[in-house]
């Protein structure tokens, strides 16, 4: 499905993340696999650091904390906010909404519209279809996306699929309404048939966690986990990102009319470098102008990454200019979803740490 | 064929391979060589293949009959 948006900008970026960097090293002994081989698997994906949420930090803390620093740097006021979206798979509640559980904390007006949307690797774009359709009405004028996962508590430690790329993290992005037309082209598809292919088996109303649910066990490939963890078709994953992101992305070029050559970067979400690498080869793409460094610094905050990516490899360079960004999520259930717009001037860009 | 055989020599790091023998016959087959095999028909012959799927065949003889066809 297309989407077409105008007068609308993101006017700017915040990443928040946990100050705990672990090693992958420091973990690799937990895994069924000798040390030669996790050195292969390290190399192979790019594996290095990671950051994980303290005890009891939760997806609600990371966004509080960085919309405090907003606020208290005058980058944003509480007032101007017409809308709260938090895309997460990490609330702190089933109910109520964790974006209402920000309003009330910062106080904001009752004409505010808070909506909590489930959605992992795709959700930066997913968010910002939201927030520019909810801008397209003349009482929105200003969005405060936010995208936040802390599922590290989720994968188990001895599941070498998941746990050396697992990160947690939040981002801020703010997304307005602007007088320049700046077009803003998206797109989104679903495969529904593939929605457990990512996934926690237990802990909702389907299968509530209990002693059974936390019973460890081993797969084929001599990882152990229970149902209470997240759960990967590492394969299945690989090969429909492989199959559907190309297309989509030469479907966006038609769609925007963007030339491949006018994209200046390409900030895509982060899996592990080997998947962006060939995805980079497929589409084509020089791999230097499609960074694929997040997990090896941070680690793969699934709906976050896009925004990290865009914080830690751009920077002041968004502030001081703008550029042609092509994005794309691709992942849980299964959703994928890509988005060309001018990114630029930006308020601010960074990352801070919590 | 060869390259192929090349290609999955250079995966399970030995000199030849023994189309005879099955990919777990394989000390170092491991779910990352896995990941390896499943990428290289994606790339180089345009497959998309599941890892179960690939260690069901009899033998890697079979397995390259069913790549090239």
């Amino acid at each position: 499905m297309d989407f077409l948006f105008k007068h609308k900008r993101i006017s700017g970026i915040l990443t928040i993340l946990p100050q705990k960097a672990v090693k992958f090293e420091d973990e690799m002994a937990n895994y069924n696999f000798s040390p030669a081989k996790s050195m292969k698997l390290k190399l192979a994906m790019g594996y290095n650091e990671h950051r994980i949420a303290a005890p009891g930090q939760t997806s609600y803390d990371f966004c509080q904390f960085g919309l405090q620093y907003l606020f208290d740097n005058n980058l944003l006021k509480p007032e101007e906010i017409d809308a709260l979206l938090f895309v997460s798979q990490s609330p702190d509640y089933f109910m109520p909404p964790t974006s209402n559980l920000l309003h009330g904390h910062f106080g904001l007006r009752q004409d505010c519209l808070c909506m909590d949307i489930n959605q992992g690797c795709a959700g930066f774009e997913l968010g910002m279809i939201q927030a520019c359709l909810l801008l397209d009405q003349p009482a929105v004028k200003k969005v405060v996306l936010l995208n936040a996962d802390v599922l590290s508590p989720k994968v188990s430690p001895r599941d070498r699929n998941s746990k050396p790329l697992i990160g947690d993290a939040a981002a801020i992005t703010v997304v307005e309404q602007c007088e320049a037309e700046n077009p803003i082209y998206a797109n989104i598809k679903t495969d529904g048939t593939g929605a457990l292919v990512l996934n926690i088996p237990a802990g909702g109303f389907r299968l509530p966690c209990s002693p059974e649910t936390a019973v460890m066990e081993e797969d084929a490939a001599g990882n152990f986990r229970s149902k209470d963890n997240l759960v990967m078709q590492g394969d299945d994953v690989f090969n429909f990102v492989q199959r559907e992101v190309p297309p989509m992305i030469e479907h966006l070029y038609e769609q925007s009319g963007v030339d491949r050559n006018e994209v200046d970067w390409y900030m895509f979400h982060q899996p592990n470098k080997f998947m962006l690498n060939k995805l980079a080869d497929k589409l084509g793409v020089p791999r230097e102008k499609m960074p694929a460094n997040i997990v090896e610094n941070f680690g793969n905050a699934s709906g976050v990454t896009v925004p990290t990516c865009i914080s830690f490899n751009l920077g002041d360079q968004l502030v001081n200019g703008e550029m042609q960004l092509c994005m794309a999520g691709f992942g849980v259930g299964l959703t994928w979803s890509s988005i060309m717009m001018k990114v630029g001037n930006l308020n601010f860009n960074k990352i801070i740490e919590y | 064929m060869e390259e192929l055989l090349k290609k999955l020599a250079e995966i399970l790091e030995v000199d030849e391979i023994d189309v005879n023998k099955k990919f777990t016959d394989y000390e170092v087959w491991d779910s990352l060589c896995g990941l390896s095999v499943i990428a290289m028909l994606d790339s180089d012959y345009g497959m998309a293949m599941k890892n179960k799927e690939i260690l069901e065949f009899a033998s890697i003889g079979d397995f390259c009959k069913a790549v090239i066809k």
